[in-house]
């Protein structure tokens, strides 16, 4: 499924995954520690064939429409590490709720490298 | 999972024996060039054959292909810590530790270089250094208070309750540049003449 979808009485409201994914790379760089969303094989290549849209953040809509979203994030050196990723959790799980009502299954936070700041 | 990696081990190991049979067996002259000719037109001769060697080469792209992601995908989710929290999992790489521990090497003055290798396994976290020391340091003291700080530095950090088994390989004595620097200016330094600002008016 690459959308989660809803319906009113005026029609269907659809969210792509990749509205999911901005969201939360968003609220994820919006913590204090965190220096980037990380990257994957892929969104190098295409970072390296100019096209920046593509995010490493994995999105995974279940059947009984439950999100599940894996961030990869590099953070600044000198921050506690399961502090700011718990943090990162919180403020994605805030995001996500407060802008696309969507019920969140499981965030989780992968952290890739540690930056100076 | 296991018996894909044996499977996978066992096909290469089987395709290896065979290319290395093949040259030993041309290496003898019990293979003639004009043999493989032959072969090599019989495959091409029928269609049906022709299919089977395409479809062959095809199975073997995607075997190794397969393989490879599997065994990357181990030893990506090898070299990870990873703890779970209320909302879901957080892994961290272990390169990220050995950034953090690369980063220790600016906080002490007498470590000139710093190499770490993070393993995690069921003893705790294991830290490998091969450092470089500039020639003042005293190395026994040094070396234990390197252990401690990068002890203290992942406890507080990862916040993680395992053993952390910090080793230290000091690889080279390196002399300080900066201190050569300095004793070659003081030697360029011109030595003063004797009543040099003698006369002189103030």
């Amino acid at each position: 499924m690459n959308r989660d979808e809803s319906r009113n009485e005026l029609g269907i409201l659809k969210i792509h995954r990749n509205v999911i994914s901005s969201i939360s790379s968003i609220a994820a760089s919006e913590i204090e520690g965190v220096k980037r969303v990380g990257r994957d094989l892929k969104s190098g290549l295409m970072a390296l064939l100019g096209k920046s849209f593509s995010s490493a953040i994995k999105v995974d809509i279940s059947k009984n429409e439950e999100v599940k979203v894996e961030i990869p994030i590099v953070i600044k050196y000198g921050y506690n590490i399961p502090e700011t990723a718990n943090r990162v959790q919180e403020n994605v799980r805030l995001a996500l709720e407060k802008m696309s009502n969507l019920s969140i299954k499981e965030i989780n936070v992968n952290v890739q490298g540690i930056e100076r700041g | 999972m296991r018996f894909f990696t044996v499977l996978g081990i066992v096909f290469y190991a089987v395709m290896i024996m065979v290319i290395g049979l093949a040259l030993i067996v041309f290496a003898f002259d019990l293979f003639l060039p004009a043999d493989i000719n032959n072969l090599l037109i019989f495959a091409q001769s029928s269609q049906n054959s022709r299919v089977v060697i395409g479809l062959s080469g095809a199975l073997l792209i995607l075997i190794s292909f397969s393989f490879a992601q599997i065994i990357l995908g181990k030893f990506q989710r090898e070299r990870t810590i990873a703890f779970t929290t209320s909302s879901g999992q957080v892994t961290i790489s272990l390169s990220a530790v050995e950034d953090l521990i690369r980063r220790l090497a600016a906080i002490i003055p007498e470590v000139k270089e710093l190499r770490p290798n993070v393993v995690a396994n069921k003893k705790g976290i294991i830290v490998e250094m091969r450092v470089v020391l500039r020639s003042e340091a005293n190395i026994p003291e040094l070396t234990g208070r390197l252990q401690d700080i990068t002890k203290s530095k992942i406890q507080e950090v990862l916040g993680v309750d395992e053993q952390i088994i910090i080793r230290i390989h000091v690889a080279k004595i390196a002399h300080d540049e900066k201190d050569n620097r300095r004793k070659k200016d003081s030697e360029k330094d011109e030595p003063a003449i004797p009543f040099g600002g003698y006369g002189r008016v103030v």
